[in-house]
């Protein structure tokens, strides 16, 4: 089991340092932050995240700028410690509200009350923040979240959603508003990171959606909720290929579920219910390689034009509804080693846009503040060369990524149908917010 | 509550502790709880704040548990420096452990566990009997914790009192994290154990089944863990509980998953039923794809572990290749494993779609990623023979682009694919000889000049090729002047005219004059020899035909292989390691055997000695690069050897002369037995008969008779007058006179090694003869971590060699100058380091007189420091010091009670790996 905790900055400061069986070294923290620096002595390799020193295993997840450490000596489920960091990232975020350094520090006393009751010689305990609440009695002190840049899942929903309050997500499970009693509202996020490889010829090669229903309740009393999902929603890919699925069907290969997550009625109904424990948790995972309608659709033309000069024109066409807005859209194109300058020429009357070339790994990157579905634009360049190219250009550049964030859509039409909390009272009435967004994970045209 | 806990580190003035101390000692509880808050910030932060002790301690009789939970944590920490203040806060430990309120009963119990102290751990065996069987569930599952801890401390508490049976009669628990850590703490027992301690029943299964369902995600890992070893009666038995598992691969922890996986994947093994496993491996696909969702570093793990779950059943994740697609914002840890397995799931049918991949990896920014995708097509290559062409010409058209370090893994791969297609596929040579100057990399070079030296008669200007290289013969590598050295050979051997000649000539100097690498010295003048003796035969041992390569991407050998499988869902199949290849246990939980102690700490250390390569293949490794390098001619060069030594390299030049004690010069060393031994030490021949035949107690025997067909030898390492000998019988039960004695070291940690010759006469049938062998120490030292093996050669004229295992025991290795005075005792003491002190119960020690055994202690060069006695528990407590050549100090501490069994030994010295063989010696002396 593991024989230490640790959270160290990314400058490699001790943040938290928990020490439960006594049988590694104390310089451990430091061996650690040494040899992630420099892995494979050289600065900038990025470290696996399990290896051995001097025969102590060390584990490490990276969560909002800190990385969170394990070390051992026994043969352990390393999935385990892994998800066990990861889920004390989340619960120390559902109770200080932000997790970073600075709010850390200020409840370290806090912290190491959680982790004596997540941890106890090493064992995972409990690490459900409902569950935590009867053994914790220190209070968070949260810090001013307006001061702060928004970070995180909560920066998804900036744009989409006005309605909601901006610190809404970032504030603690526990402590109590400023005004006194807390508003009762409960959070239901459907997140989507979606993965395309378009070839050469626009053809789709691989495509893939990996979602995410995400809850955060700051409902008192635990109330059951119940989620219900589309009605011809099914699961499990036929080996037929999906041929009987009838059209508009939403077809999951896989999905997962929250322990809370009662089954009962998912075959028939599709519809989940929960108890929801406080705290951010997700309902449920799913994965879906069922063919989908891209959001994007990227024209890259890359041409020769001349012995020492090239032509790049990028088009790219937002194939969504009109009502829909992708923010952040950033496109990015690497070119032939050999280029040694770049001039951009954007469309004319174009706002939010901003283009740059990067010396260092001869790439351009078109930055768009957002794109209004259904519209289009165009970029292009013209590169200088400082030799004579062997091969065909196209061969030498590419291939463009993408990376965006679209909030109010997402590709696979899983959709909650109703989102209901069962009544207490008559006058019981939260606030129930059900959210939508699509981000890019790896986004790819081949040239 | 008041304002930011960081206030609390913000305190650096002089007076500190003592405002401290004023604020810990205050009437205002929300003072207290400042002062502990500060007290606790300045402990994190490193800062020494035990002198606050007391005060701290006396703030822990509180209701508030906000504050008794501070003041624990403060107690963790500093009991084990304070072992005497501790004891003060045992009385309100015990209290605490039966209040009326759970959670300051479990804090107790938990607390007490944590706190390291002898005594403490005595006074916890009560509370922890009551909490076992607590009426609530939260501190029963806190105590279940607790008895590992106790195990840990003091494992034969554990036994006397009755925990273990405690712990087994929990798994029948009505509370389902009760039964998962009591599963977890027997499992960690039986872990550090060699007892059957906890074995799954009939009646245990159904009770683990049963909690499965109820648990929280980390019960479930703990009691999955614990079914995974469990072997199933039968098909039937496998299948009921592959059955009540399968549910779990649904569960959105990972973690859960994976050890789920593994306990199906075991079960699967006994399962008949064809339908039924192709079924199981229908349902496992989805869920092992669905890890890949997950975060990047449980990705990684996930990828590690498929990579053994296809090299055993591909059929689950054969038809998923896509998944493992290489997404361009992956962390590239994540990629190199994607790429390992893309290679292993590429077939006939998707080889088309795979190499497209490849191609644009190739392209990518990455050095080591697109190295590693170049060496995948051509492995693809070499695993698929119709698809060979299809990646040769993938790999032709990355070389047209003409970066570099493309250009040279290409050449590299593809010197592999003419090894495994031979005569096939030359006509693309001439593309390869483009890029020929641009080739900077040793490995790529030697590759290149492999090729031309094979293919030299297809090859017009074969000599004018290989002789652009030759210019710089002497500041190549050492990889490539042995490339270029057979390359000239195969060249002139083809093509015998006088170009060729005349470079053979030069190539041989070079490599036979200008060199000091023995390996190609050898190698060159073996083709020197048979060039000139006997062309055609020279031609038939340097153009033979090779040996076909393979298909290396299933790499892992069978049986390693099932290892890794059985751990499935642990490190080892992240490191793709055994377990015990890097476990190693420092702690002394069991008393155990010290040979095998010293076993896993070899191989935990010494990551050269372990079968796979390390982990460093996750970045660029290339683990098929033995098979498939370019080999030299089969059976080309270099005598065969004699058998090497068992462990280091080959044996250096006879012994050096003996250092001073000087006992008479070691005689010549006989060459012939030397190298037939293979040992290291000077063999030294029998002369004339010793009188020093010592008297005394028998000798341990370490040859039994039947094994040495007859001779039986006894020996044990001893001190006398200074200095060490080995004193030895030999008994001839055989039927026949023997005679010719001679005696040789391995390698050892102390590097021990006769100093004399052996002195035994002739030895009659039914006859015995003892002898005192002088020894010396650091003639031969073996590297790594110090052990206790001392390998041992012993030959006669009459009889086959033979070898045995003797353990050096450190009381014989006591220097005589071992003494210290008090104050350099204590000052010593302090000066090193607390990592350097290491302690020990050696529960077979018993001390019956004091004044008798420090007297036995001083015969083996021990030395008295100082005496006292603890009041509260009448213990005494010794300090002696000893010495190891050439200066090793210990400085001891032994604390046991006049006449009962069991010493506590604590030993400081500025190399504690040695402590274990300390210990050993220890306890044979207070027997």
């Amino acid at each position: 089991m593991i024989s230490q905790f640790f959270v160290l900055s990314l400058r490699g400061d001790n943040i938290v340092f928990r020490d439960y069986r006594g049988d590694v070294p104390k310089g451990s923290a430091e061996i650690f932050f040494r040899k992630v620096k420099f892995w494979q002595g050289e600065e900038g390799e990025e470290a696996p995240p399990v290896f051995k020193v001097d025969g102590v295993n060390y584990l490490h997840v990276k969560v909002g700028g800190l990385l969170f450490v394990a070390t051992t000596r026994v043969n352990i489920s390393p999935a385990l410690i892994l998800e066990l960091l990861q889920r004390i990232a989340r619960v120390t975020k559902d109770y200080l509200g932000i997790l970073n350094e600075d709010s850390l520090r200020k409840n370290f006393v806090l912290v190491y009350e959680l982790l004596d009751e997540m941890i106890d010689f090493g064992y995972p305990q409990t690490t459900s923040t409902e569950a935590l609440k009867s053994f914790v009695f220190n209070e968070p002190v949260v810090i001013d979240a307006a001061r702060l840049p928004n970070l995180g899942p909560a920066a998804l929903f900036i744009q989409g959603t006005k309605r909601v309050p901006g610190t809404s997500v970032t504030k603690s499970v526990v402590a109590n508003e400023p005004g006194g009693r807390k508003r009762e509202e409960v959070f239901v996020d459907i997140i989507e990171k979606i993965s395309v490889t378009f070839n050469a010829s626009g053809y789709i090669l691989t495509s893939e959606i990996d979602g995410t229903i995400q809850m955060k309740s700051y409902l008192s009393g635990n109330p059951e909720i119940r989620v219900a999902l589309n009605e011809d929603l099914s699961i499990g890919r036929s080996d037929f290929g999906g041929g009987f699925g009838g059209v508009g069907m939403v077809i999951l290969d896989d999905c997962n579920f929250h322990e809370s997550v009662r089954l009962d009625d998912f075959e028939t109904e599709h519809y989940l219910t929960l108890v929801p424990p406080d705290g951010e948790f997700p309902v449920m995972n799913y994965r879906m390689t069922q063919e989908f309608k891209p959001p994007f659709k990227v024209f890259p033309v890359i041409e020769e034009a001349g012995p020492f000069k090239g032509e790049v024109v990028l088009k790219v066409r937002a194939d969504f509804p009109a009502n829909v807005t992708a923010n952040t859209v950033a496109l990015r194109l690497p070119l032939p080693k050999t280029t040694s300058r770049v001039s951009f020429e954007l469309e004319a009357g174009a706002t939010g846009q901003s283009t740059d070339f990067k010396e260092t790994n001869k790439t351009i990157e078109w930055s768009l503040r957002k794109i209004v579905g259904g519209s289009e634009h165009t970029l292009r360049a013209k590169l200088t060369l400082t030799q004579e190219r062997n091969v065909n250009i196209r061969k030498e550049a590419g291939p463009v990524s993408m990376s965006f964030t679209i909030p109010m859509f997402n590709a696979s039409k899983l959709a909650v149908r109703y989102l209901q909390v069962v009544k207490k009272s008559k006058s019981y009435n939260p606030y129930r917010w059900v959210r939508y967004v699509t981000h890019s994970n790896s986004y790819v045209i081949r040239v | 509550m008041s304002g930011h806990d960081s206030k609390y580190f913000t305190t650096t003035k002089k007076g500190e502790i003592h405002e401290l101390k004023e604020e810990l000692n205050s009437q205002y509880k929300d003072k207290k709880k400042d002062a502990v808050k500060k007290v606790i910030a300045a402990m994190t932060v490193g800062k020494d704040v035990s002198m606050l002790f007391t005060d701290v301690v006396n703030c822990m009789q509180t209701e508030n548990l906000e504050l008794k939970k501070l003041v624990y944590l403060y107690l963790i920490n500093y009991a084990k420096s304070h072992p005497d203040l501790a004891i003060l806060a045992v009385n309100t430990f015990v209290k605490d452990s039966q209040d009326p309120n759970p959670l300051i009963r479990a804090l107790a119990v938990r607390t007490m566990g944590c706190i390291r102290v002898d005594k403490i751990t005595e006074y916890l065996c009560d509370p922890l009997q009551r909490c076992l069987k607590d009426e609530d569930p939260y501190v029963r599952k806190t105590a279940a914790i607790c008895v590992a801890k106790l195990h840990d401390i003091n494992a034969e508490l554990v036994e006397d009192r009755g925990f273990l049976e405690a712990l087994k009669d929990m798994i029948s628990d009505s509370n389902p994290m009760v039964v998962a850590n009591a599963v977890a703490a027997l499992a960690e027992i039986q872990e550090g154990s060699s007892k059957v301690i906890f074995e799954i029943t009939n009646h245990t299964l159904f009770k683990l089944l049963a909690a499965l369902n109820e648990c929280t995600e980390w019960g479930q890992v703990f009691i999955l863990d614990a079914l995974s070893k469990y072997k199933a009666k039968d098909a039937r038995d496998a299948e009921n509980i592959v059955e009540r598992v399968t549910p779990r691969l649904q569960h959105a922890n990972c973690a859960v998953v994976l050890s789920a996986v593994k306990v199906i994947l075991q079960q699967m093994e006994l399962i008949t039923s064809v339908d039924v496993v192709r079924n199981l491996c229908k349902k496992m696909a989805p869920p092992l794809v669905t890890l890949l969702s997950a975060e990047p570093e449980i990705q990684y793990v996930a990828l590690r572990n498929i990579n053994l779950i296809v090299q055993r059943r591909p059929s689950i994740l054969a038809h998923e290749i896509k998944v493992f697609f290489c997404k361009y914002n992956d962390p590239i840890y994540v990629k190199m494993e994607k790429l390992e397995i893309m290679i292993k799931l590429a077939s006939d049918r998707n080889i088309d779609q795979v190499l497209l991949e490849f191609k644009e990896y190739a392209t990518e920014v990455d050095v080591d990623f697109v190295r590693k995708a170049v060496r995948a097509i051509g492995r693809c290559a070499i695993k698929l023979d119709r698809a060979a062409e299809r990646c040769i010409n993938v790999l032709l058209e990355l070389i047209k682009i003409k970066v570099n370090y493309v250009v040279q893994e290409a050449i590299i791969v593809i010197k592999d694919i003419f090894r495994r297609y031979p005569n096939m596929y030359e006509s693309i040579i001439a593309t390869l000889c483009e890029s020929l100057d641009t080739l900077d990399e040793p490995e790529a070079k030697a590759s290149m000049i492999w090729i031309i030296g094979e293919y030299a008669e297809r090859i017009d200007n074969a000599d004018e090729l290989l002789e652009s290289f030759l210019e710089s013969f002497p500041e190549e590598p050492a990889q490539v002047q042995l490339q270029l050295l057979t390359a000239a050979v195969k060249l002139f051997l083809k093509k015998p005219t006088e170009g060729p000649q005349q470079m053979i000539q030069v190539v041989l100097n070079n490599a036979t004059q200008e060199t000091d690498n023995p390996d190609l010295r050898d190698r060159a003048y073996v083709y020197w020899r048979l060039l000139s003796t006997d062309p055609e035969a020279a031609k038939d041992v340097v153009l033979a035909e090779k040996p076909t390569i393979s298909d290396d991407s299933n790499m892992l050998d069978q049986s390693l292989l099932d290892d890794l499988l059985a751990n499935i869902a642990t490190l080892a199949s992240v490191y793709h390691k055994p377990p015990d290849a890097f476990v190693s246990r420092t702690r002394p939980t069991q008393p155990r055997d010290d040979e095998e102690e010293f076993a896993e700490q070899d191989s935990g250390s010494g990551d050269t000695s372990a079968p796979v390569p390390d982990g460093a293949q996750v970045h660029g490794g290339y683990p098929g690069a033995g098979p498939s390098g370019p080999l030299p001619p089969p059976g080309g060069y270099g005598a065969p050897r004699g058998p090497s030594p068992p462990t280091g390299p080959p044996p250096a030049p006879a012994a050096a002369p003996a250092p001073a004690p000087a006992p008479p010069p070691p005689a010549p060393v006989p060459d012939l037995l030397g190298d037939l031994m293979g040992l290291d030490n000077a063999l030294v021949p029998a002369g004339p008969v010793t009188p020093s035949a010592p008297a005394g107690p028998p000798l341990p025997v370490l040859l039994p008779a039947p094994a040495g067909q007859g001779l039986q030898i006894s020996g044990q390492l001893m001190r006398r007058d200074g200095q060490v000998f080995y004193s030895l019988r030999f008994d001839n039960n055989t039927q026949m006179p023997l005679d010719g004695f001679m005696i040789q070291f391995n390698k050892n940690t102390f590097g021990l090694a006769s100093a004399g010759p052996l002195q035994v006469p002739i030895l009659q049938p039914g006859t015995s003869a003892n002898t005192l062998l002088p020894m010396v120490l650091f003639q031969n030292v073996a590297p790594g971590p110090p052990n206790s093996i001392l390998q041992v050669a012993v030959k006669n004229n009459q009889q086959p060699v033979w070898y045995f295992n003797d353990k050096i025991h450190l009381q014989a290795l006591f220097v005589e100058d071992g003494q210290m005075e008090r104050s350099t005792f204590l000052e010593t003491w302090k000066s090193l380091p607390d990592s350097h002190e290491v302690s020990k119960d050696l529960p077979n020690a018993i001390v019956t007189n004091s004044e008798a055994t420090l007297e036995r202690l001083l015969k083996s060069n021990l030395f008295f420091i100082a005496r006292r006695v603890l009041k509260d528990t009448n213990q005494e407590v010794l300090y002696l010091s000893g010495k190891v050549a050439p200066n090793v100090p210990f400085l001891v501490e032994l604390t046991f009670l006049v006449g009962y069994p069991s010493v506590k030994c604590a030993v400081k010295t500025p190399s504690p790996e040695m402590a274990p063989l300390f210990f050993e010696a220890m306890e044979s002396l207070l027997r």
